[in-house]
Parts: C-alpha cells; sequence; structure tokens
C-alpha cells in the first residue's frame, strides 16, 4: 500500500519518515517532490568497468544551470536527506521531467528500508537538457512493508551529495 | 504492502517464493538480488514490431563483455523466479544504475504464477564491461488484492514466455495476429 500526501506529512512530523528540508508545499496527493542538489558527478573515463573502481570528478551547478548531454551518465543527489525505517521508499521522476526526456534513476529506483541520506540519482537525458539546482526533479513515494524489518548497513548508508558505484566490492568479496 | 528480506526469505522456506538457486546472502532489506546468466541476444538491423526480429547470440566470456549504447541486449537471470501469491517487480541495482545499466525498458512487473529465468532489457548509458553471474539486479515481492480470485497454479499469461529458460525475444508481433 501507498502512503498518501497528508500521511506522509504525518509520518514526517512524528519521525517515522525523514524528509530533511520537509517543504508542505511539495507534498503531492500521493508523493514528495525533491529538489536537485548543486554537486554533478561524472566518470573520468567513457568506458566503464563493473570490476573496477571507476575515477569520477565533480561538476558544481550554477544558477545558470547545466545541459546534460545524451551520451554521458550524470549522478546527481537529491537537496533533501530522504529515508525510513518504517517504510520502502520508491524514486520516480514528474511527469514534467519525463515530458523532457529525463530519466532521474536507471532502473533502481527501490530505495532499502533504513537507508537515509541524500540519495544519489541517475541522471540521463534523452536529447540535451539543461537542468538548474534546486528544480524540482522527482518524487518519492513510501510503501507499507510486510514482515520483520531489517535496516539497511550497506555501502551508500548516510550518502552526501552523489556517491559512485561500489558495486567493485562485489567481486572482492566473491 | 513489499516483502521485507526477512519475508522474502521466510516465503522462500515455505515454497510461496521459487528462487532457484537461492542464497541467504543475496537477500536486501526489502529485495533480493539477482544475478546475470552467461547468453546475451542482439537483434541487428531495423525492428520491426510486427516481424518476428532477428537475433544473434553472444556468450560472455570470462574477462566480460562491454556492451554498447543504443543497442538493446536480452539477458537472462541466472535464477529462475517466480511466486503463485506474491507478484514479482524485476528492477535493477543502485550500484549499477550508478554505472548506467538499465536493466528493464520501463517493463519490471513480473506476472503472479510464472515460474522462469526472467529475461533482461539490457541498455547502457556508456560503455560498460560487465560480467557472467554478477550480481546485477534486483527483485522484490508484492503483496497482491485478491488472490483468492486466481485459480490455483494459474499460469495462462503470458501466453509465450513462460517456458523460455533463456533470454526470450519479443512477441511483441502477437499483438497484431
Amino acid at each position: 500500500m501507498i502512503l498518501t500526501g497528508p500521511h506522509i506529512q504525518q509520518q514526517v512530523e512524528s519521525g517515522s519518515i525523514v524528509i530533511e528540508p520537509f517543504d508542505p508545499h511539495l507534498i503531492n496527493p500521493n508523493s514528495y517532490d525533491f529538489r536537485l542538489g548543486n554537486t554533478l558527478m561524472v566518470y573520468e573515463d567513457h568506458i566503464l568497468d563493473s570490476k573496477k573502481i571507476n575515477p569520477t570528478k565533480i561538476i558544481t551547478l550554477t544558477d545558470e544551470g547545466y545541459t546534460l548531454q545524451p551520451d554521458t551518465l550524470y549522478l546527481g543527489h537529491t537537496q533533501e536527506v530522504i529515508g525510513s525505517e518504517t517504510y520502502v521508499p520508491i524514486i520516480r521522476g514528474k511527469s514534467s521531467t519525463g515530458r523532457v526526456g529525463l530519466f532521474v534513476h536507471i532502473t533502481a529506483d527501490l530505495i532499502d528500508i533504513g537507508s537515509i541520506g541524500q540519495v544519489t540519482l541517475m541522471l540521463h537525458a534523452v536529447q540535451p537538457l539543461t537542468v538548474y539546482p534546486g528544480m524540482r526533479i522527482g518524487q518519492v513515494t513510501f510503501w507499507k512493508t510486510l514482515g520483520d524489518i531489517q535496516l539497511y548497513q550497506g555501502k551508500y548508508q548516510g550518502s552526501v551529495g552523489p556517491m559512485s558505484s561500489q558495486v567493485y566490492k562485489d567481486f572482492v568479496a566473491s | 504492502m513489499i516483502l521485507t528480506g526477512s519475508k522474502i526469505e521466510t516465503e522462500v522456506a515455505k515454497g510461496h517464493i521459487k528462487i532457484d538457486p537461492f542464497d541467504k546472502q543475496l537477500v536486501n532489506p526489502n529485495s533480493y538480488n539477482y544475478r546475470l546468466g552467461d547468453q546475451l541476444l542482439v537483434m541487428p538491423g531495423l525492428i520491426d514490431a510486427k516481424q518476428q526480429p532477428k537475433t544473434q547470440e553472444i556468450r560472455i566470456p570470462e574477462e566480460g563483455y562491454v556492451l554498447q549504447p543504443n543497442t538493446i541486449y536480452l539477458g537472462y537471470t541466472y535464477e529462475s523466479i517466480g511466486s503463485d501469491l506474491y507478484v514479482p517487480s524485476l528492477i535493477g541495482r543502485s550500484s549499477l544504475g550508478r554505472l548506467g545499466l538499465f536493466l528493464q525498458i520501463t517493463a519490471d512487473l513480473g506476472n503472479l504464477g510464472t515460474y522462469h529465468k526472467w529475461t533482461l532489457e539490457l541498455k547502457v548509458v556508456q560503455p560498460l564491461r560487465v560480467y557472467h553471474k554478477m550480481r546485477i539486479g534486483q527483485v522484490s515481492f508484492w503483496k497482491p488484492d485478491g488472490i483468492e480470485m486466481l485459480e490455483k497454479g494459474y499460469t495462462k499469461l503470458p501466453d509465450n514466455y513462460a517456458k523460455y529458460s533463456m533470454s526470450a525475444p519479443s512477441q511483441v508481433k502477437k499483438f497484431f495476429e
């Protein structure tokens, strides 16, 4: 079951959902709009390898905005710290950003319960698109769970700004 | 409602969810990580939704395989996955999304009562090397409303994909028949 907007607000007030900073104007009927933070990350190499550490560099957004190119992956982040130890968050774009061809995640909309931090966004534009810091770029929904809860203790916990992939650690471990 | 990781584990133990092979290490707080099978299919040339697409098979070698942008690769899950009681949703992992890898093309929803290796629709933003049996995506399970309205052993849908144990090419042409 998905939480309604008023239920999200109530759970934020009671502390069961973390959205920080929280602005009641950004509540939708069944989601909350998050905004784009001012840091983007890109990989230095064009060809990536899931087994290796892929070096990255930072792009700082200004009020003039920044034009995303279709052939490049950009990691962004939500301005807000988002998470819950009670509900499962699922992020999505907004239809307004979808209508201009922007993906805000790459088939990884599901957030682990107990993961609390600025959410890393996986930005991919179908056509070149200029984006701006602070713009409403996506929305987060919250879902009820079934079963005992074991909280996330993974490698991206407490993210600040975009965090690049740590998947190479899987290969070291196995 | 979405099942937590521990609920997935108990439902696997009861046989209400089938994941084979199942490895406890791959359980997440609210999903299970699936791995990549060793075969990819590509569809060279123009794809016509009314025609059966031509396919070419690629085996992923030990040293991995570099996926190229602007190409759809059909892969498959190493595991057979399914449930008669819970609706599966197959998505990617944030660790691979952070490298620009799509695992599905807006078609994450599985059908109740189908149990097989799932076809993945791989697409990359930048070239990316992937490896056989790497943990590549995750599946979540959802409790539906109205399960009692389905016949036991319901397997009527989807018509032609359920029997496949490898990457199954699109049957979209059937929509025109």
